[in-house]
């Protein structure tokens, strides 16, 4: 079996803030703890989805909660273990294996800490291939999983378990607790068996989020110098098609909370003053990328903002007035382009009037 | 009449400004007795210009001493480090991502605490009156004076680190405590670091303030003295004394705001020419255009707000490849004067390359006899190329913007950049960093976490400017004369409340300076 080790935590970070497109929060202290985790426990193992047992119980883990707040409610190295084991004596049941909710930001290093901690392996794998808002949005509620048993903690220890039957239930409640708990918990839910997530899960996003790292750290340097390297890694990916959409400097943001999401727009005016500027939507993530009106790429498609010089991701919290910046595409992995799941995650899922365009 | 002086690592630039123009200039090499050196340049503009000590209103200072005391792990006190944030964070403690030399000169003094408040003003957890107790005895026990205390969403409730402050002042009446909502923003670990940082610096701000401050009473001044922080304003003697930390980056700020002053020009490019970098900073409004990414200081991530800076291997003392078409980053630094072409050394640099294109006064243009003209152009265009690719980088549209050649090594850069609408050579263009000085303004800053739906959006931030206000106030600024300069919001996702991160800044004229400064030293 695979392992990660404190060697490779760099390198995923940085591919799966780019993998995040715009969401997902800082790694960094998810990473300092998950550095602790991996020495005390050592490297934790990775399991290939292909080789999962078909009777395994697996759980999905991860934070659900606002980015903004972590960064003062810092994170503690039990959470994640301290959930799977309060999940465990909620339902009576063994966990074998971990599913990580996204491979986007912060939330691609709680269920290492979790597997880790508990001496269980990860799945190189995860239930969105990027970062996405909402909890029905994730291929194990696309496929079919109930959400619950679930089991939710707060920094506190405080803990609430679920019963639900749809998925947008489930979220509308454990959003709620969220608030309640300080803007961040810790999730165990959507609980499957191994032969159920074979088919339910985006495959080696793990390995592909620190090869993408690698390649970041490896060619640094400017978005068009980065361009040729990035389109190699996604190609021989479960993403395919890498595009060069966009250069210039962020010259309007403006964001309102709609409905206890960050919803607004940017313009990113280019270098090149002839061209025209581009506008993204956000909603929590980068959804759609507009010139003229024209949708240029659009969700479940990856839309990513690096820094321009150093092609560093940079989250849509962090994005500034002045920032000169570069925006990339990215083709978004099959299962999202299948109807059942762009029912959920296509642009009109979230409310915007146009069709998903796939990127090639 | 002002003096403005720049004490860097090599040299220290000093500047006598009458208003808004130059009358002299003065440049020498610092000295390890820093404060000796001050008073030599002081006096060697007072000799050369003939000005009376008396018609000086104002001494202004920007040193790197605090930086450099981080960076080279010196001058710096051990610090008892609290934190309040318990039962959070368990698995981050305070410095555990520090460089082991630097953890190590802080002594390792951490304490954790219950406590702190959560983004709606919901306590993290109840204060333990024993567990406070216990931590203030350790202090007082262990016989340390300096302390630095960080708490949950303190930016928006400092309550538990007020009441921590108040119960060291009590036990320990001589302790010195930075408090972690005075000097940092929204993210607890990189204000906590700064907290860390300042504390650590205290004692050694006393010592640089006092042999400031005597060796100018030595000198008989009677007028008040400033030091430059990182947003190119102000901090009189006693902020200095607090706040030392807030100067790490007022070098480049002040090359920066002395370019603006040199040209009048409010968005342009500057172009700080030294020994073995170049650093291109951007004009935004007359003030740096500040970076976006996590600083790092001494190897630790601190949230000042730092202007953005682009370093390039390209300074008089660069090498220069035999053929001309590569410079640098490799430099022989000061030792120039030794291995330069033109001072009867043997190393082409780039310096010799601006000598042979007729620039006067720099050793003597007949070492270089046996220089091919073609090397010089192929060398010339080099070094154009190096700064147009980096200056574009930096440049806030495609349009061509000014470009200000400032720094010792600005005489590099003859004729036209193509990147440039124009290149400016201010005249004392190689002290614009101690002009920078003397024209310093006096800043304010606040940011705080504001419900709109509570207080309405416009009285939420009339709170905020008014703390920053107050803040400016108490640096030394004139209460009429302070605008905000930057108002900025951010909305927090996934919240309701309407809840808003607003930042606010604020700048002043200096307040009427009055000469009764110096018996602000202290015993």
């Amino acid at each position: 079996m695979k392992t990660i080790g404190v060697n490779e935590l760099d390198a995923l970070c940085l591919g799966s803030v780019f993998l995040a497109t715009g969401g997902g929060g800082d790694p960094y202290l998810p990473m300092l703890i998950t550095k602790q985790a991996l020495q005390h426990y050592g490297p934790v193992s990775v399991q290939a989805v292909d080789d999962i047992d078909d009777s395994a119980n697996v759980v999905a883990i991860g934070a659900v909660g606002a980015p903004t707040v972590s960064l003062e409610l810092l994170p503690s190295i039990d959470e994640a273990s301290a959930t799977l084991d309060a999940y465990e004596r909620h339902t009576g049941e063994v966990v074998d294996l971990i599913a990580p909710f996204e491979i986007g930001g912060g939330n691609s290093l709680l269920p290492i800490i979790a597997a880790v901690t508990k001496g269980i392996p990860i799945i190189d794998g995860d239930g969105m291939g990027r970062a996405l808002p909402e909890a029905q949005m994730m291929t194990y509620a696309i496929a079919g999983a109930k959400p619950t048993p679930a089991v939710a903690r707060d920094y506190a220890g405080n803990i609430a378990c679920f019963e639900t039957d749809s998925t947008m239930t489930y979220e509308r409640h454990i959003r709620s607790f969220a608030m309640a708990a300080g803007g961040m918990i810790t999730a165990a839910e959507h609980p499957m068996k191994g032969q159920f997530v074979k088919g339910a899960i985006i495959p080696n996003t793990l390995s592909f989020a620190i090869e993408l790292g690698n390649t970041l750290a490896q060619h640094r340097g400017n978005a068009e110098a980065m361009l040729p390297h990035l389109t190699d890694v996604f190609r021989h990916s479960e993403y395919g098609a890498c595009r060069l959409l966009h250069t210039g400097k962020v010259t309007d943001k403006s964001t309102k909370i709609v409905g206890g999401y960050d919803v607004g727009n940017l313009t990113i005016t280019p270098f090149d003053s002839t061209q025209a500027s581009m506008e993204i939507a956000i909603k929590n993530e980068y959804l759609l990328a507009l010139k003229d009106g024209e949708v240029i790429a659009s969700v479940p498609d990856l839309i990513v903002i690096v820094d321009y010089e150093t092609s560093t991701p940079i989250n849509a919290e962090r994005l500034k007035y002045g920032q000169r910046v570069a925006v990339f595409a990215v083709g978004c992995p099959a299962f999202y382009r299948q109807d059942a799941a762009l029912k959920v995650v296509a642009p009109r899922a979230f409310g915007f009037d146009v069709d998903y365009n796939p990127l090639i | 009449m002002r003096i403005g002086i720049d004490v860097g690592g090599t040299h220290t630039d000093a500047v006598l400004m009458n208003g808004d123009s130059v009358v002299c200039a003065h440049k020498a090499l610092t000295t390890k007795d820093v404060a000796s050196g001050i008073s030599a340049s002081i006096s060697a503009l007072l000799t050369q210009s003939g000005v009376s000590k008396k018609q000086i209103d104002a001494i202004m200072i920007g040193t790197t001493q605090f930086t450099n005391a981080v960076v080279e792990r010196r001058n710096l006190s051990e610090v008892g480090v609290i934190r309040i944030a318990l039962p959070s964070g368990n698995g981050c403690p305070p410095m555990c991502d520090w460089p082991q030399d630097l953890a190590d000169a802080m002594g390792h003094h951490v304490y954790e605490c219950h406590g702190g408040y959560l983004y709606d003003g919901y306590p993290v957890a109840e204060i333990n009156e024993g567990e406070v107790d216990a931590v203030v005895d350790d202090i007082r026990r262990k016989g340390l004076h300096v302390v630095a205390i960080s708490s949950a969403f303190s930016t928006m409730n400092a309550q538990p680190e007020q009441m921590f402050r108040e119960k060291l002042i009590q036990a320990i009446p001589d302790v010195r405590v930075t408090m972690s909502h005075q000097i940092g923003s929204l993210g607890l670990l990189e204000r906590e670091n700064a907290a860390i940082l300042n504390a650590s610096l205290l004692p050694f701000a006393d010592r640089v303030v006092d042999a400031f401050l005597q060796s100018l009473k030595a000198y008989g001044f009677r007028c008040p003295m400033f030091i430059s922080q990182n947003d190119g304003t102000l901090m009189n003697a006693d902020f200095v004394r607090q706040y030392p930390a807030l100067t790490f980056a007022s070098g480049p700020t002040n090359s920066l705001r002395g370019a603006f002053k040199l040209t009048g020009l409010h968005d342009a490019i500057v172009v700080d020419i030294g020994g073995t970098t170049s650093d291109i900073g951007v004009l935004q409004n007359g003030f740096p255009r500040q970076s976006n990414v996590v600083v790092d200081v001494g190897g630790v991530r601190t949230n000042f707000r730092m202007p953005d800076i682009k370093a390039l291997g390209l300074g008089g003392g660069s090498y220069v490849s035999s053929d001309g078409a590569s410079i640098g980053p490799q430099s022989c630094g000061h030792r120039l004067v030794e291995e330069g072409l033109v001072f009867g050394g043997n190393r082409l640099t780039a310096t010799d390359i601006a000598v042979a294109t007729g620039v006067e006064g720099v050793g003597d243009a007949a070492n270089l006899s046996t220089l091919n003209n073609s090397v010089v152009q192929t060398a010339l265009a080099t070094m154009r190329e190096m700064l147009n690719d980096n200056i574009e980088m930096m440049k806030p549209n495609a349009e061509p913007v000014p470009v200000i050649l400032v720094g010792g090594g600005a005489l590099l850069v003859q004729g036209e950049l193509d990147c440039a609408s124009r290149v400016l050579r201010p005249e004392h263009a190689g002290v614009a960093n101690a002009i920078g000085a003397a024209i310093a303004q006096v800043g304010g800053e606040s940011e705080s976490l504001q419900s709109y739906s509570a207080l309405g959006r416009e009285q939420a931030i009339q709170h905020v400017v008014d703390e920053a206000t107050q803040r400016a106030i108490c640096a030394g600024a004139e209460a009429a004369s302070i605008e905000v300069t930057e108002v900025e919001e951010t909305e927090v996702p996934y919240m309701d409340g309407n809840i808003n991160k607003v930042r606010v800044r604020v700048i002043g004229d200096l307040a009427s300076l009055q000469a009764n400064q110096i018996s602000e030293v202290s015993a």
